[in-house]
């Protein structure tokens, strides 16, 4: 498998103050593999070290240690050959604030060396993947946050990166263009195959978004894996809510624990709660015990478990 | 060097021509640079020197000396700028995670310095030649020519020590693009020639390349230069500067990755 991203040992510390150094360790011996064309995410609390990952990812900070390769290339060592294939794009854009969306567009498809032709088709399209033309000679500083962060991502692929960095791309933004915005993430990754790792504390985007996320925590990745995976590592689990006519039996009890994937069971009077690693594949069993023990269900509903909880359990470092 | 890769190199030094030419298009406050202090500076000078009824030749000396302190100033304003205006736009990250050098950093804003610095001198010399009947054409094109470029490059090298101070010590430093060239005016011989200066001082002023430049044009105006080969000297010294800086920016440019700095620049 080829890997756009290899980290191996990373170690990242802050040192502040003059006469009082004051040391801040904000990744701790960090290992990543993300392969080419996943689209990954990042998560974790504030100061986790998301962003600082991502900017000794994207040649902004130097590590202190450990081994950094970028697209098969080592980071700083070729840094200039790395950033030709990168970009990245984050949450509450700035830009220069006398330009507008155009000439934003053109500065930065510049420094990438895009000249002439090349240039303006570039521009053009991502004026109208973004749906930008109707702000083209706005102001940077006259948009709005929403307008803004569509102009970070058309800038984020004015050189057609073959991996990009999203740091809370949605952040600040309303539902409706924090949805469109995930649309176009969406399809920039199925379209071009893009390798995408972005950060984020929105969790729902995150499991809409990401095949695999890793949880950061105190510098270090805690967990990694699909939303899916990680749910059943730390039995989390779906809940499935049964209430019937009568009560049940020890036997129907014991046949309902046996089922695999069955974490736990609770029974009252005439209800029960059970704790199931995936309802999909679970509740078909169930209701098979039910129906062969000729108990009467009354109601079902199922609690099905997020990644927001794999995010709290680890935050809580319940886990 | 290819083709392509030529016409690449020119094309990022172009974008760096692009911001500064626009954002100073733009900004009021760079207009004002161009006429408002260097004319404010110019005329009180020159008309300080009429009142105290000073000899054409003494007069001339201090015109010199102020008009290339006002193109100078704008000039290297605009080296600095190319840093700045991504500090104060907090979009640094966006301008250090592309594959650009300090070169086309440095050589297209200077483009725009000279364009604008150029404004202001030849504005200047037109206004010293109408109102003091001064004239800057003495020395004739080619000496002419060389001490603008010579002035220019100054320019570049202070615009370049703000950059290195700003990757170095953060917003706070961005002070220094308008108190470094206020620092050359006390050592350089802008108003008075630097054999006046305390011995400490004179010695600093050997090690500023302007000083060389200053005497030079001036020669043209019978001012007898302090130091031999001085257009060499000057051009020897302001060269081996720009060769320092654009190392010394690399380093601070590392060392800035290596802090955080240039994150919390775009904070």
């Amino acid at each position: 498998m080829k890997f756009a991203i290899e980290v191996k040992g990373l170690r990242k510390t802050f040192v502040s103050g003059w006469l009082r150094k004051r040391e801040k360790t904000a990744l701790k011996d960090l290992d990543l593999s993300v392969p080419q064309g996943a689209l990954w995410g990042i998560l974790g609390q504030n100061g986790a070290g998301k962003t600082t990952l991502l900017s000794v990812l994207s040649n902004l900070l130097t590590p202190e240690q450990g081994e950094v390769r970028v697209l098969g290339k080592n980071m700083p060592a070729h840094a200039r050959k790395i950033c030709r294939r990168i970009n990245l794009c984050s949450g509450h854009a700035n830009f220069l604030w006398s330009l507008t969306v155009r000439e934003n567009l053109d500065y930065y498809a510049m420094l990438y060396g895009l000249s002439g032709r090349r240039r303006q088709q570039q521009i053009e399209h991502l004026i109208e993947l973004f749906d930008l033309a109707e702000f083209v000679r706005v102001r940077f500083d006259e948009l709005s946050t929403g307008t803004k962060q569509k102009l970070s991502l058309a800038k984020a692929l004015i050189n057609e990166p073959e991996l990009l960095f999203l740091d809370e791309p949605t952040v600040g933004l309303d539902p409706d263009v924090a949805r469109r915005i995930r649309e176009y993430i969406q399809r920039l990754h199925d379209d071009k195959g893009t390798t995408i790792l972005l950060t984020t504390h929105n969790m729902k985007e995150a499991e809409t978004l990401c095949q695999q996320v890793a949880f950061l925590k105190d510098g270090t990745i805690k967990a990694c894996g699909r939303p899916q995976e990680l749910k059943r590592e730390l039995r989390l689990g779906d809940t499935i809510l049964v209430s019937f006519q009568g009560s049940l039996p020890v036997s129907t009890v014991s046949l309902l624990q046996n089922i695999r994937g069955v974490y736990g069971l609770q029974a009252r009077n005439s209800s029960c709660t059970i704790l199931v690693d995936d309802h999909k594949e679970r509740l078909p069993q169930v209701l098979d015990v039910f129906v062969s023990n000729k108990i009467f269900i009354n109601d079902i509903r199922i609690q099905e478990s997020n990644l927001e909880d794999v995010f709290i359990t680890f935050a809580r470092g319940d886990h | 060097m290819s083709l392509s890769l030529l016409h690449e190199e020119i094309t990022k030094t172009r974008a760096f021509v692009f911001k500064n030419w626009i954002m100073a298009r733009r900004n009021v406050f760079t207009l004002l640079e161009i006429l408002f202090w260097p004319s404010v500076a110019f005329l009180s000078v020159g008309l300080l020197a009429e009142f105290v009824a000073l000899e054409q030749k003494m007069k001339g000396f201090i015109l010199v000396g102020v008009v290339s302190m006002g193109a100078l100033q704008v000039c290297q304003l605009d080296v600095a700028y190319a840093l700045l205006y991504d500090v104060w736009s907090k979009a640094v990250k966006h301008a250090f995670i592309v594959p650009v050098g300090i070169r086309h950093l440095i050589f297209g804003s200077l483009i725009v310095g000279i364009i604008r610095g150029g404004i202001v001198f030849f504005l200047l010399v037109g206004a010293s030649y109408w109102i003091f009947a001064f004239d800057f054409t003495v020395p004739g094109i080619g000496p002419l020519c060389l001490f603008l470029f010579g002035l220019f490059l100054n320019a570049a090298m202070v615009g370049c020590l703000v950059c290195i101070l700003v990757l170095t010590f953060g917003n706070r430093a961005e002070v220094a693009a308008w108190s470094l060239v206020s620092l050359m005016l006390l050592i350089c011989g802008i108003y008075y020639p630097v054999t006046i200066l305390p011995r400490w001082a004179g010695t600093v002023a050997e090690l500023v390349p302007l000083t060389y430049f200053l005497e030079y044009f001036r020669h043209f105006y019978g001012f007898q230069p302090t130091f031999t080969h001085v257009l060499a000297r000057g051009y020897t010294l302001v060269i081996t500067y720009l060769l320092l800086e654009f190392y010394l920016m690399k380093v601070a440019l590392r060392r800035a990755k290596k802090t955080g700095l240039l994150l919390k620049l775009s904070e």
